[in-house]
């Protein structure tokens, strides 16, 4: 596989400015590379910077200090307009409450990204089916999300994030609203897109999701503590903050 | 892209029915009362406008001129036009008819009968400036006037009040003990504007309420005297050469001010129709009271589903949706309500000014107004009362929308 780093982040660092004057330093020169076709799990303990991190990633959030290139686009001096353009056509989003709009079409949901592309509604709905092929939910694009499981509310949203061929998908905690077999099933269709050559960055704290990830990178206290081979990880490979 | 996002709008109102049509109710009662009562102006100006032209609208009155005292204009000034001058008049070119008036009021008798009635003391032209017909029998003419003849054409009232069923041509009616003899009566006139009988008079010879009824030093002068004009577009024209004429027989020299006055019925109706005017324009700004609440209720309506849709906005946001876009679709959504509304409550307001104005008996005009009125209300409150939720969804920080619970 070839190896072009679609993610490049140098000594990147968060703080959240508070009303009253205070402010938290969240993330901490954190420096890593992602490239291609590569399946990230982002782990950490809870408060230690995990989400701030994939908002910055997925061009919602700025970072305060430091550089963030995503796919050769220096998102630094990027304006709002631009930044929503790149979310666009870039990245593709899982959301841990998979975010669906219950009173619209399954297709209508999955092809929502297109409408912001100026995509013809022909072309989106012939789109939105060839995503439900791929996640396995074809058949269903008539129908309203409030009628089918959670899991496969999130085949839906991954659809969604996949419909507009983007160079990259983020999913911050996908299985955490699902049971353990239904988490499974998700995991493996992860997998499975991975394969396809699809470059997958998660954010989790369970083991068992982490585990079909093929890197990992730990943060603690906004700090990066690991970054290696998932199967590769312990405890005592950590470097301190 | 409009198209799309006037789509995504349409799906949004349409999601929640009950509640978009809750909003859309304060518009639409608010527009339906305007065209109502722009409607209801129009036809009260249409039916006096109406009731003036049956009158007859190229009639010029003529009276003395109204006398200024310091700056105050006051009553009118003594008799200044004679039964010659009125003569005179009716050769002047464009004119179809002239006459004048004398009055008195009576009591009428006929036999046991009488009855209170005013008494005109005028010329056979009288008819034609009135716009009405004899019904039965002749007018008198102008050699009756000359030969000063107690004849009497009398209106409907008074056949009704003193004939009964009885034929009253060629009977004798007696005017301050004087015998008059009825020679014919005019056709039913109806009500006048305010309600008054138009109906209760009695024509008789200038010359003969002169000499029997009501006498004067200055017999010649007459208080009143009006000229019908051929058509309603020669009305200047004829007033500008009754003045000429009336100056010249005055012996008026220049810079000396008239000692009459001419005004044109069309000058009263220009007036009632702008008192008709401002009637409406009040009523439409009181109806329109209710459309600032309408639109308040819009505003609420779409500050309430912004915060509801916040986890929405949020979504859109990180799908790429531009923030002008965002913005957009949300001034579309009370744009959409506003004009849906309006147009519902402009059909309505039409459908029911015209049925009450069939139940009532009036002609009620469907105003091109109200459709201008309604059409463009219902985009200014739309953008007024969309703007301030639309620009609240678009300042939306995406984070902090994908948190909202
Ligand atoms: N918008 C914000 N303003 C101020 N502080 C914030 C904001 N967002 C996050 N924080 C703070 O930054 C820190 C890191 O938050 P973050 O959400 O990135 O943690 P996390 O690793 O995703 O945790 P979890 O596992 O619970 O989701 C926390 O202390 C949090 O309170
Ligand atoms: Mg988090």
């Amino acid at each position: 596989m070839r190896k072009t780093p679609v993610i490049e982040v140098k000594n990147l660092y968060k703080t959240y400015f508070m009303e009253g004057g205070n402010s938290q330093l969240v993330l901490k020169n954190i420096n890593f590379k992602i490239n291609e076709g590569e399946f990230v799990a982002i782990m950490g303990p809870s408060g230690s910077g995990k989400s701030t991190l994939m908002n910055i990633l997925g061009c919602l959030d700025k970072p305060t200090k430091g550089s963030y290139v995503l796919d050769g686009y220096d998102i630094e001096n990027k304006n709002d307009i631009e930044l929503a353009k790149i979310r666009g056509q870039k990245i593709g989003f899982v959301f841990q409450n998979f975010n669906l709009m219950m009173k619209r079409t399954i297709a209508d949901n999955v092809s929502l990204p297109l409408v912001y592309q100026n995509i013809k509604e022909k072309e989106r709905y012939k789109r939105a089916l060839q995503m439900l092929k791929k996640v396995g939910l074809l058949g269903y694009q008539k129908r309203p999300p409030s009628q089918i499981s959670g899991g496969m509310q999130q085949r839906v949203a991954i659809a969604r994030a996949l419909v507009n061929n983007p160079s990259i998908i983020f999913a911050d905690e996908p299985t955490g609203n699902l049971d353990s077999k239904t988490s499974d099933e998700i995991m493996e269709l992860f997998t499975e897109l991975n394969k396809q050559g699809i470059t997958i960055v998660l954010v989790t704290h369970e083991d068992d999701v982490a585990n079909y990830a093929t890197r990992m990178i730990k943060i603690s206290d906004g700090c990066k503590v690991y970054d290696g081979l998932r199967k590769d990880y312990s405890k005592e490979k950590e470097t301190k903050c | 892209m409009l198209k799309a996002i006037l789509k995504e709008a349409w799906i949004s109102i349409t999601s929640y029915k009950l509640r978009t049509f809750l909003t859309m109710l304060g518009i639409l009662i608010g527009v339906a009362a305007v065209v109502m009562m722009v409607s209801a102006g129009q036809a009260v100006q249409l039916h006096i406008t109406k009731s003036f032209s049956s009158m007859g609208s190229n009639r010029i009155f003529i009276s003395p001129a109204e006398l200024v005292t310091g700056g105050v204009r006051g009553a009118r000034g003594l008799p200044s036009v004679t039964v010659d001058d009125v003569k005179a008049l009716k050769e002047l070119k464009g004119v179809k008819a002239a006459s004048y008036e004398g009055r008195t009021a009576v009591q009428v008798v006929y036999g046991s009968n009488n009855y209170g009635t005013s008494v005109y003391g005028t010329n056979p032209d009288i008819l034609e400036v009135n716009n009405s017909e004899i019904e039965d029998g002749v007018m008198f003419t102008q050699k009756d006037v000359k030969s000063a003849r107690p004849y009497a054409v009398i209106g409907q009232t008074m056949v009704n009040e003193l004939f009964g069923l009885q034929n009253p041509i060629g009977k004798t009616i007696r005017l301050k003990g004087q015998p008059f003899k009825v020679i014919g009566t005019v056709k039913e006139q109806g009500d006048g504007l305010f309600g008054n009988d138009m109906d209760n008079f009695i024509y008789i010879p200038y010359t003969t309420l002169r000499q029997r009824l009501a006498g004067s030093d200055r017999p010649q002068y007459v208080n009143m005297a009006y000229v019908v004009a051929k058509s309603e577009q020669e009305i200047d024209a004829v007033s500008k050469r009754i003045e000429y004429l009336l100056r010249a027989r005055h012996r008026l020299k220049e810079g000396e001010k008239n000692d009459f006055q001419i005004r044109p019925m069309t000058d009263f109706i220009n007036k009632v129709r702008n008192v008709g005017f401002v009637l409406s324009m009040l009523l439409a700004v009181i109806a329109s009271i209710s459309l600032i609440v309408g639109s308040i209720g819009i505003m609420n309506m779409m500050l309430v589903s912004v915060t509801e849709r916040t986890r929405e906005i949020g979504t859109r946001k990180a799908l790429g949706a531009p923030n002008n876009w965002i913005m957009t679709q949300f001034l579309a959504e009370s744009i959409l309500i506003s004009f849906i509304g309006s147009f519902i409550g402009m059909i309505l307001g039409i459908i029911i000014s015209q049925l009450a104005g069939t139940i009532l008996g009036y002609e009620v005009p469907i105003s091109i107004w109200a459709v201008v009125v309604s059409v463009s209300v219902a985009i200014i409150v739309g953008i007024v009362s969309g703007l301030m939720p639309a620009l609240k969804a678009m300042r939306l920080n995406p984070i902090d929308a994908l948190r909202y619970q």
